[in-house]
């Protein structure tokens, strides 16, 4: 099946916004979800945005049931490592069920590698559940390694009141 | 013992450098650091800059028996989440040993805290290696969430020839 993928404009944010909401929904998670499509607007297309996305699109003859071409996005933004440098994080993949199976997310996660070479990153980086597992091993077979497995390295957040309560002065 | 926390500046990079490699020991992976305080600088210093970082200060009368003023750091970014928007992602916190048990650490992460919300970040985020059982106290004490424990959270990297093959199969734009 022909596909594109190209950056994302702001124009795109309301169908950015739709696909946030089915990954949402497949990891389980819809009613966490408070992003609007302004914010998207806002953050992701300002002078220094807080996110970057791409965007796979298939022709007309190829749209949905709802009439939808795009298709698929990813998130990424840069990071720091301070022992090798620049680093890209890729925050979400995503491509819708009827389009899977066609390449489409690697394609997808290939153009961040690419776009991070680019801008000199030497790592890409993201994380998955453990339980994902049709999403780990697409991954692993990408030649990745599980950093958590192999290290020990446990991600921790701070949210909420205990955020608001360490931000006191 | 008094000490004063701000933004780091260009000049400070080659103490930002030091304290790198002295983190990197304590972690136990001290040649896998390759970058230098040139890298931090370009980095750091640029019109969109990769990364923020905060030091933390001792007068002089408090210097360390090397003669460093500068004891500690704080570096960070900014992130996104799709579900909730802004975050910050603590890359790196460390004060030398000397200086601990002083409050410099938690001064760091609260300044740290105070600037992403400043910029209306949700969540701030790090890692911390499970073996690390004093750092693992400290966030938690904080109130931070293990989500690797609590939700299966794994951090996954490509890098080398992985990357560059993976990179090398992009489409054409």
């Amino acid at each position: 099946m022909e596909y594109s993928i190209r950056a994302a404009s702001v124009e795109d944010c309301k169908d950015i916004r739709r696909l946030i909401g089915e990954l949402a929904e497949y990891e389980k998670v819809a009613d966490e979800v408070t992003i609007t499509q302004r914010d998207l607007e806002r953050d992701g297309f300002s002078e220094n945005p807080f996110f970057h996305c791409i965007i796979a699109e298939v022709p007309e003859q190829h749209k949905t049931k709802e009439g939808h071409t795009k298709i698929g996005y990813a998130t990424y933004f840069y990071n720091y490592n301070t022992w090798c440098g620049r680093a890209i994080y890729m925050g979400d993949l995503y491509v819708m069920s009827e389009f899977r199976g066609k390449g489409i997310g690697r394609a997808l996660m290939s153009k961040v590698a690419q776009l991070g070479r680019a801008a000199g990153c030497r790592q890409l980086n993201f994380t998955v559940m453990d339980w994902n597992k049709s999403a780990r091993d697409f991954y692993l077979r990408q030649g990745c390694v599980d950093i958590t497995a192999n290290t020990g390295k446990h991600f921790m957040r701070c949210e909420g009141e205990a955020l608001e309560h360490l931000a006191q002065p | 013992m008094k000490f004063k926390i701000r933004p780091a500046t260009k000049e400070d990079c080659k103490e930002i450098s030091r304290m790198i490699m002295e983190l990197a020991v304590y972690e136990k992976m001290p040649d896998q650091v390759k970058i230098t305080h040139e890298d931090l600088e370009r980095d750091g210093f640029c019109q969109n800059p990769f990364f923020e970082c905060l030091v933390a200060e001792v007068p002089e009368e408090h210097k360390s028996t090397e003669g460093f003023t500068v004891v500690g750091y704080g570096l960070y970014f900014y992130n996104y989440s799709t579900w909730e928007g802004r975050t910050v992602y603590l890359e790196d916190l460390y004060v030398m040993p000397e200086f601990r048990g002083n409050g410099i650490g938690k001064g760091l992460l609260s300044k740290v805290a105070q600037v992403g919300k400043k910029k209306r970040c949700v969540r701030l985020n790090l890692s911390v290696l499970d073996w690390n059982t004093p750092s693992r106290d400290f966030y938690a004490a904080k109130g931070a969430r293990d989500l690797t424990d609590s939700e299966g959270w794994h951090f996954i990297r490509f890098d080398g020839q992985n990357l560059d093959n993976l990179a090398n199969e992009a489409p054409e734009d």
